[in-house]
Order: structure tokens, then C-alpha cells, then sequence
């Protein structure tokens, strides 16, 4: 007898609970119903789903959410790129405006020789960590070559080639990881109107006499360049800088201040030329080396 | 008095002393994933104190009205059947899973909620609501309020329930929070290769499960304080 | 290249998966539970200070891992998919009920120290996780062999983690004594700082292991 009250009532409790809070569940799925914009999803669709935050946004939900209504523009998603932003723009019904492709540029060129006053750094090796002690370089603006940009991109489209970050144009989308990495901010976003576009080729903002002490081919600050084209280069301290919204890429200005700079900082980054790609179709690509420390102390040395 | 006494007891004993995660290895699935930074891990840990102290209200009044032994559900059921007094209906058994069953809905019932009303706080912790749902810290609470129903001389009344859950969230928060902050500064460190992520984040673990250790005895020491204040 | 017709497709079809043999072999050292897949901590930090109460944990989590594998498995052409994790959960909760009581009754002071810890294999991630990826989409068969496979995996993890605990600890293993009764017992291996610091230390263990045979692989292929 107490067995089967005991089974009547367990299975009846079960059924009421289990009713009970289908019911009660079932009317909050009613009452707490939140509409949600079926264009997010589509948009949400559309986008690579990288989740880079090169938008702007935390991530490809966010950024679709913010498309849909309509806080965003449709072409700021650059590993998306043109075919992405065609897309929302045919969810979205509006028009696809131009918009370029922006790439990211190092503002540096000096390799491991090139670098004046460099010590034997023997910290953790991450630019980030370097970056706060003094004294790891001459120079305190450029590259330290230790590699935070290239662990920072998806993409494999930056390497650290003998001390110096190289960005591969052909990978590179755009997401702006590796600017984001850098801890000298010396990577920024390039609107490439052309396949190879001007850029200056140096970080280093000081007077010329302090910039031969610590670099090979840094920018002296001489404003040969500004003399050429003042509308399209600004200086700030001793470096130019270059507004890339008054660059004409059929401009004849720019030539001209290619050849004028007498350290050759000013440079074409981009697509190789064909006769870049012919003068080095003989040499093998230079292995990229990864940081494979198995102690951060020098065991070798007695310290005493 | 004594009651507000053993509240704190409880509280403290819940959150330092007895840390859920640190001493009960409870919670440590969301306590090592989402440990990664602080105002994440913090998040997690409000999500935490706020689902376990809906859980252990609900369960306590189904544990204490019809699944202890000797609940009045069971005895009136079983007195109009007419039953000998002497034997008790005990639904004990059905605990596991009525526990489950009201964690899983109720937290089910409080997403909805608070992606409904509160849609700035549904986007900080909203999306944590379904993993605790699985949180043994949880049902872990609920385990332990059952215990202290079992004895009928000495039940737990809806208060004391009620700290321990608060005192196991806020443990926990505390807990995780702390985790979270030691493993900002680790991201800077150099961790051997084998040990990067789990390893290290266990490594460290265990060096604050010592460190609350120190903890113990310090309800001694609170009921004595409490005592004296208290006369 | 000369076409030749269709692409036969060699071994299980992509639809398919793993076989069943080949799930069983996955769960014990490839994607082991605890060391690859990092589910179901809780109670291996908390029952290995001993090999006894480290066993029976495994034998329970077993049975609630085959069963519950089987039940999902016999019932996945009814499950709707916003009621399925709910579904595992009570299925599970109801075969660790059965688990625990018959625990208590037939080795009670275990089961008084194993305590909460039965129950809360209700909530272990482990066997959620398995009923979702594969018990809810795979035969029976299929299902049975993935089950055994993990728990297995399961119970080696267990044992690994114990016998440290256990032998560092208590100088002894399964209760029975291996250390010479000089040893002082570290006391903080029985001790959940004990716990958590074998552990990671274990997980590097198993994680520089797998590192040298993905870089053996790397070098010689």
C-alpha cells in the first residue's frame, strides 16, 4: 500500500511540475517574446563571420545588429571586402558607394643592421614587453622586430623578416590586428587608390642629428618633400606625414617626391612591379623565424 | 539573535571557509573558461549568485513542503488514503531530478525575463544564463540545503537556505574574480609551453585553494566576536 | 587526369563519421575526457584522494554514461531541438538516482564519502556533451561503443590522478600500503590545493606528450 501511494504520488507530482511549468514557460515565451529584425540574421549571414573587430564592433553579431539598424555604414567590413558590402547593401536596400580597400603599412624600414645602438635584449621577447624597458634599440618610434603584429594577424600576412615586420598586400585584409598589436602604433590603415601607393617609410619624429645617432636610413626631417607637394604632405615634429585624402594616384607630384627624398623613405608599398618581381625571381624567400627560447635567462654565463 | 549569528556563520562559512570552488571543486568548468578577464569573470560570477539564490528559494520550498522525509504533502496525502501513521511517505528519491527540472526552467524563465526587460544587463551576463544552467555549483546548493532538511529536529528554515546560497555565489564571484585577475598578468608572463592555459590557470588554482585554507577557523573566531557584541 | 566516373568514396562516408570501433579507441586516449577535452572536473579533482573512492566514481559515471547513451540514442527520432537538453538532463538525473541509491545501499560508507559527488554527475559536462554529439545523432551501436570508449577514458584519468594523490599523499594505494611507513605524507596532495596542483601539473605532462608526437609526426612526414 505504501508503495503504490508512494508511485501515485511521485508520478503525479512529476505531472504537475512538468505541466505546471510548460504552462508557466509557455506563457513567458509569450509575454517575453523580443522581436528580432530577421535582416540581422540575414546580415549576420552575409558577413565572413571572422569576428576581427576590424568594423569597429566586438564582433560579427554586434556589427550586424548595428547594419540592420542602419547605425552602420554597409562597406566597413574589410575582410568582407567589396563582394560583402554588395551584399548588404542588397539587404539592406540602399546604394553601394565606392569604398577602398585599406591595407596596413609599417611605418618603418630599418632591419637588424640598419638599427644603430641595439642591446642584447634578453627579457621576454614581445614587442609589447620590450616596449617598456629603455634601451632595447636606438631608436624609440620604430619597429623592435620581435614579432607581437605577426602572432596578432589571422591572415599570415605579416612576418618579421631580419628584424623588420613585412606585410604581404596580396593576404592582408584589412582587419587592423596588427595596428591594433603594435605598441608603438607604427602600423596604420592605408586607403590603397592604386596598387602600390606612397607611404612614409619612418616613425621617428626627431631632429636629424638624434636620428643618424640611432638609424641607417631614418627620415632626417630635411622637408624636401613638403617643398615638392605641400598640399598632400603635413609634418609632424621632423617626420611627414601624408593625407591620403588629397592623394591623386595620377598625380606627377608624387614621382617627383619619391626622387626627391635623399634618404629614399618615401616609398611605393603595394603590389609588386614586374620588374621588382623579375629581380628577385632568384631568391628564396627568407625563412620566418619564430622566437624559440626555451628560457628567458642565459644559462651559459655565469652571473655570480 | 542567535539566528542573525548563524546567518553570517553560514554566509562566511559558504563563501571563504567552505569556497565552493576552491574547497567543494564545484563550478570549475565555467571557473577555468571564463576565468579569462575580469569584468567577463565577474559577470559570470553575478550570473552565478543570482541563479543560485532562485534555485536554492524554489528547491528549499519543494524540498521542505513535499520531498523531505516526513513533508505535509506526502503525510495529508497519505493520512486521507488512510494509512498506517506509524510509516511515512518519503519522496526523497525524485530530489535529483525535481532539482534539475527547477533549475533548468527557472533559469530558462529568468533569460527570457531579462532579455525582455533588462536588454544592457541581458548583454553583459545574458548569454552566461544557459552554461549555469549545467553549473554543479548550482545544483551543489541545492545538495547541501537537502542535507540540512533531512533531520526533522533540526531543519533549515528559508533563511538560513538562503545565506548559504548567497554566501556560495558571492564565494564563487569572489573566487573566479580572483582567477581572472591573476591570469591578465600571466597573459605577460613566460609559462612554459605544456602548461600554457589549463595547466598554469590549475597551477594557480591550487595556490588560492591554499590561501583560503588560512580560512579555516575563522568562524570560531566570528562566533566568539559575534557572541561578545552581541550580549 | 583522366576522368573516370564518381569519386568512390573510401571508409565512413562524411555523413557518417567515425565509426564505432574507431569512437570506442578516440574516447580513451585521443580525446580523452579529462586531459584532451577538459569536461568533467568537478569530481576528478574531487574524489581521486584515494583510489577506492576514485573507482567507484568511475564505475558509476560508467553506468550513467552507457545507459544514458543508450536511452538518448533509442529515443533521438523524438526529440525536439529546444527541449533536447533538457530531455538529457532528466534522463541522466534519472539514472544517477538509480546509480546513487544503489550505492548506498550496497556500499554505504563509500557512498557517504563520495557524498554530493554521485549526484552531481547529473551535471558532469561530460555526459551532457556525449548525448549531444553523439548519442542524439548515432545508432545504438554506435552510441554503446562512444560510451564505453569515454568512460574509459574517463576511469584512466581517474586512476592516473588518484594514484598520485593517493601514493604522494598517503603512502599507500587502494588502501594498501606501497610506501614505507616512514614516509611523512604530504598532506596537501589529500587536500584540494592537492588536487588542483596535480592536476595542471599531469595536464602539462599529457600536453608536452602529445606536442613531441605532433612535432615526431611533423618532422618525419
Amino acid at each position: 500500500m505504501l508503495t503504490t501511494v508512494a508511485l501515485i504520488l511521485a508520478a503525479a507530482i512529476l505531472a504537475l511540475l512538468a505541466v505546471g511549468m510548460g504552462y508557466v514557460l509557455g506563457w513567458a515565451n509569450r509575454r517575453f517574446h523580443v522581436e528580432v529584425d530577421p535582416k540581422v540574421e540575414a546580415v549576420l549571414g552575409a558577413l565572413p563571420g571572422a569576428n576581427c573587430g576590424g568594423c569597429g564592433f566586438v564582433g560579427c553579431a554586434a556589427y550586424a545588429e548595428a547594419v540592420a539598424k542602419g547605425d552602420a555604414d554597409i562597406n566597413q567590413c574589410a575582410p568582407g571586402g567589396r563582394s560583402c558590402a554588395e551584399k548588404l547593401a542588397e539587404i539592406m536596400g540602399v546604394e553601394l558607394e565606392e569604398s577602398l580597400p585599406y591595407r596596413a603599412v609599417l611605418h618603418c624600414s630599418a632591419d637588424w643592421d640598419q638599427r644603430l645602438q641595439r642591446m642584447q635584449y634578453e627579457g621576454e621577447q614581445t614587442c609589447e614587453s620590450a616596449n617598456l624597458v629603455a634601451g632595447v634599440q636606438g631608436c624609440t618610434y620604430g619597429c623592435l622586430g620581435l614579432g607581437d603584429c605577426e602572432r596578432a594577424c589571422d591572415y599570415d600576412a605579416i612576418r618579421i623578416i631580419n628584424g623588420l615586420a613585412t606585410i604581404d598586400k596580396e593576404k592582408c585584409v584589412g582587419c587592423g590586428a596588427c595596428g591594433r598589436a603594435c605598441p608603438r602604433n607604427i602600423i596604420t590603415m592605408v586607403p590603397f587608390k592604386a596598387e602600390r601607393m606612397l607611404v612614409v617609410a619612418c616613425a621617428n619624429q626627431d631632429a636629424a642629428a638624434d636620428v643618424r645617432a640611432v638609424c641607417a636610413v631614418g627620415c632626417l626631417g630635411c622637408r624636401a618633400c613638403l617643398r615638392v607637394a605641400p598640399d598632400l604632405i603635413s609634418m609632424e615634429g621632423a617626420l611627414p606625414v601624408i593625407n591620403y585624402d588629397n592623394y591623386d594616384p595620377t598625380d606627377e607630384t608624387i614621382e617627383k617626391v619619391l626622387e626627391k627624398c635623399p634618404r629614399k623613405r618615401l616609398v611605393f608599398v603595394g603590389k609588386p612591379s614586374e620588374e621588382h618581381l623579375a629581380a628577385v625571381a632568384e631568391e628564396e624567400l627568407p625563412e620566418s623565424v619564430q622566437a624559440d627560447f626555451k628560457t628567458t635567462v642565459d644559462d651559459t654565463k655565469w652571473r655570480g | 539573535m542567535e539566528t542573525v549569528t548563524s546567518l553570517i556563520l553560514i554566509f562566511i562559512g559558504a563563501a571563504l571557509i567552505n569556497n565552493f570552488v576552491l574547497h567543494y571543486f564545484v563550478g570549475i568548468c565555467p571557473f577555468l573558461g571564463v576565468s579569462r578577464r575580469v569584468d567577463t569573470a565577474f559577470g559570470m560570477g553575478c550570473a552565478v549568485t543570482f541563479v543560485i539564490s532562485i534555485a536554492a528559494l524554489l528547491n528549499w520550498t519543494f524540498t521542505y513542503f513535499i520531498l523531505r522525509p516526513g513533508a505535509v504533502v506526502p503525510a495529508w496525502v497519505w493520512q486521507t488514503a488512510g494509512g498506517d501513521p506509524a510509516t511515512q511517505v518519503d519522496l526523497s528519491v525524485l530530489s535529483y531530478i525535481i532539482y534539475i527540472f527547477v533549475i533548468a526552467s527557472s533559469v530558462q524563465f529568468v533569460e527570457m525575463y531579462v532579455r525582455k526587460f533588462f536588454p544592457p544587463l541581458y548583454r553583459s551576463f545574458g548569454v552566461f544564463l544557459p552554461l549555469i544552467t549545467t553549473n554543479c555549483a548550482i545544483l551543489f546548493a541545492c545538495l547541501e540545503i537537502m542535507k540540512h532538511l533531512q533531520d526533522p529536529t533540526k531543519l533549515w528554515g528559508l533563511h538560513e537556505a538562503l545565506a548559504l546560497a548567497l554566501g556560495g555565489g558571492v564565494g564563487f564571484t569572489l573566487a573566479i574574480s580572483l582567477m581572472a585577475g591573476i591570469r591578465e598578468e600571466l597573459d605577460l608572463c613566460d609559462v612554459p609551453g605544456p602548461l600554457k592555459g589549463a595547466g598554469i590557470a590549475l597551477i594557480v588554482a591550487g595556490i588560492l585553494a591554499m590561501a583560503f585554507m588560512g580560512f579555516m577557523g575563522v568562524d570560531k573566531g566570528v562566533a566568539g566576536a559575534l557572541g561578545s557584541l552581541l550580549r | 587526369m583522366s576522368q573516370e566516373g564518381p569519386t568512390v568514396l573510401e571508409g565512413p562516408t562524411a555523413l557518417e563519421g567515425p565509426t564505432a570501433l574507431e569512437r570506442f579507441i578516440n574516447g580513451v586516449l585521443p580525446e580523452n575526457p579529462v586531459y584532451r577535452q577538459l569536461l568533467g572536473m568537478c569530481p576528478v579533482l574531487a574524489v581521486t584522494n584515494g583510489m577506492k573512492p576514485a573507482m567507484t566514481m568511475a564505475a558509476a559515471t560508467a553506468f550513467v554514461l552507457i545507459c544514458a547513451n543508450i536511452m538518448i540514442s533509442v529515443m533521438r527520432g523524438l526529440l525536439k531541438p529546444h527541449l533536447r537538453i533538457l530531455v538529457f538532463t532528466l534522463t541522466i538525473a534519472t539514472f544517477v538516482t538509480i546509480a546513487d541509491r544503489f550505492l548506498a545501499a550496497y556500499v554505504y560508507e563509500m557512498s557517504k564519502q563520495l557524498g554530493p559527488y554521485v549526484p552531481l554527475i547529473i551535471v558532469n559536462c561530460l555526459i551532457i556533451s556525449r548525448c549531444e554529439i553523439c548519442a542524439s545523432k548515432q545508432s545504438i551501436t554506435v552510441a554503446l561503443a562512444d560510451a564505453v570508449g569515454m568512460s574509459l577514458g574517463f576511469a584512466l584519468a581517474l586512476a592516473s590522478i588518484a594514484t598520485v594523490r593517493e601514493i604522494l599523499g598517503s603512502g599507500s594505494w587502494f588502501g594498501l600500503a606501497v610506501l614505507p611507513g616512514s614516509w611523512p605524507g604530504w598532506g596537501i596532495m589529500v587536500l584540494p590545493p592537492g588536487a588542483f596542483l596535480t592536476l595542471g601539473l599531469l595536464l602539462g605532462m599529457a600536453e608536452w606528450a602529445s606536442r613531441r608526437r605532433a612535432a615526431k609526426l611533423r618532422g618525419s612526414g
